[in-house]
């Protein structure tokens, strides 16, 4: 006679997934019915490859391959799923936290690079910026009134009646060592070091 | 309906609002005056970390660790309630402050780190800020102000279809807090009508995202777009003139790419876009250019302005008028 083997670990990424920090107590990855909500109404899913509903199962199945594709890169975080779901799973949450365990791993890191100018600014200023990688392109499609507004913030602010952007230089300190002790800057220049 | 506080509000500086659309700040400070709430603005507050938290590149215990060094900023001013302009803050700081309150263990790691950094002051305890009695978008402040907004002076809006874009991360994330509807989202639509201007209500794709999705417009931008534009075309069929708006990137995602999309797609919108406090503000005489800011949006509103007889004047910048409480 045949018998079944279930696979003990099987349920290991998911826990993983709920015992993440990200995940609230709330989260109810377990209790998804594959009805298919998230993905009829994921705007990912009406113009990529990207399939919520499938992602779950794959997690819900123990599939660590799910951690590495591809298509969960389309996600745009827009939380429709979150708010749909009859069983208050939120595949918008599993999705970042999957993307969080490959970037762990030093997987997918070069979809980080292009951002990492975000954290920078971070670090510099104590408020994040438009990623320089692309600052061109944003200049071509927004036309050069966008450009004389960034060389020109501190006049329209004032004209407003704000003052700078810029926060007092101990704050800027706090922020710095903040983001040391929780271990952000040296993931920072682990990821500007990976190939 | 949950008690929305109108004093002792830390006015949640935004990123994106300061840079792309600063006369939205400078709208809902005109609106807090008139309307009598009291609030600071606060120079040592950080950004929330949002655009970075969803590019991927800041983890949650980073993210949460800032967030309580921004709570302590609000207490330490006192001001414990706070109020943003900007989806992304509203969201991130309601999960952080989620997170602090319940998390022991996480609570606990990030008040060793901070002690350990010296910056012990900053500590957090339970129940220090409660997201659901302390954190507030500013339309909400206003929401519960909308009786007085009743009284102002009101332009004509009759000419004009009006339509409202309710930001995922107000109403999407958070959802059991959310005022006025999930599903079919009002708050814009009630704060609008509450001074005479009545809008579209529902329409095809309401719920849509804006489809910025944090990365997707920078590096997956084909896709990003393809959204914008399925709403902005639901929008075209239902004639809409103007779009309100409550979060900077949504209204960055549909000012500055609208020309971008009608070129690509060889087709006409002419929407006007505006922050329901932008909005609101105008409608109170606030001055187009000193208080709304139009002057740094992508698609021209002077047009929509001529149309309500409002002849804008641009008048050379004052010297020595800065506005900082802190």
């Amino acid at each position: 006679m045949r018998t079944l083997k279930l696979n003990e670990d099987s349920s290991k990424l998911a826990k993983e997934v709920i015992g993440d920090l990200k995940a609230s107590p709330s989260l109810e990855l377990f209790k998804c019915i594959q009805c298919g909500m998230c993905t009829s109404l994921c705007p990912g899913a009406r113009y990529s490859d990207y399939n919520p509903r499938e992602m779950v199962k794959r997690v819900l199945d123990g599939d660590e391959s799910v951690i590495y594709d591809d298509d969960i890169w389309n996600c745009f975080y827009c939380y429709t799923c979150n708010s749909v779901c009859p069983a208050n799973n939120s595949a918008s949450v599993v999705n970042q936290i999957l993307r969080q365990k490959a970037i762990n791993e030093g997987k997918q890191t070069d979809r980080l690079s292009a951002f990492l100018t975000y954290g920078d600014s971070f670090l510099e200023i104590g408020i994040g910026s438009i990623p320089a990688a692309f600052f061109d392109v944003l200049v071509k499609d927004f036309g050069p009134e966008w450009l004389d507004l960034k060389m020109n913030l501190d006049d329209v602010r004032k004209e407003l009646g704000l003052g700078p952007v810029t926060l007092p230089e101990d704050s800027v300190e706090e922020i710095n060592e903040i983001l040391k002790i929780t271990g952000f800057t040296r993931k920072m220049e682990k990821i500007r070091g990976s190939p | 309906m949950k008690k929305i506080p109108d004093k002792d509000i830390l006015l949640f500086k935004s990123c994106l609002v300061s840079v792309e659309y600063p006369g939205v700040e400078s709208s809902t400070a005109f609106l807090f005056d008139k309307l009598g709430v009291g609030y600071h603005r606060d120079q040592r507050q950080s950004c929330c970390t949002g655009l970075g938290h969803y590019y991927d590149l800041f983890d949650q215990l980073s993210t949460t660790a800032l967030a309580a060094r921004n709570f302590w900023v609000a207490r330490d001013s006192g001001n414990p309630n706070i109020a943003v302009m900007c989806a992304t803050c509203y969201a991130i700081l309601k999960k952080s402050a989620e997170i602090l309150n319940k998390n022991d263990e996480a609570r606990e790691k990030i008040n060793g780190l901070l002690e350990e950094g010296g910056l012990g002051k900053m500590v957090y305890h339970k129940g220090d800020i409660d997201p659901h009695k302390n954190i507030f978008h500013a339309a909400e402040i206003l929401y519960n102000k909308k009786d007085l907004l009743k009284d102002s002076p009101h332009l004509d809006f009759s000419q004009f279809n009006i339509a409202t874009h309710h930001a995922c991360h107000y109403c999407k994330v958070h959802y059991e807090d959310t005022i006025g509807g999930v599903r079919h989202p009002m708050l814009l639509d009630e704060l609008a009508a509450s001074c005479g201007a009545e809008t579209v209500g529902w329409y095809d794709q309401k719920r849509l995202t804006c489809g910025a999705g944090f990365r997707q417009r920078f590096t997956n931008n084909d896709l990003s777009l393809q959204v914008t534009a399925e709403k902005l075309l639901s929008l075209k069929e239902n004639q809409t003139d103007i779009m309100l708006h409550m979060c900077p990137n949504c209204q960055m995602q549909y000012d500055r790419y609208q020309p971008v999309i009608e070129k690509k797609q060889n087709v006409k919108f002419n929407i006007f876009h505006l922050n329901i406090a932008q909005f609101l503000a105008l409608n109170m005489g606030a001055d187009p250019y000193r208080v709304l800011g139009i002057q740094t949006h992508t698609v021209p509103v002077e047009p929509l302005l001529k149309k309500l007889g409002i002849e804008p004047v641009k008048t050379p910048v004052e010297n020595g008028k800065i506005k900082m409480d802190h």
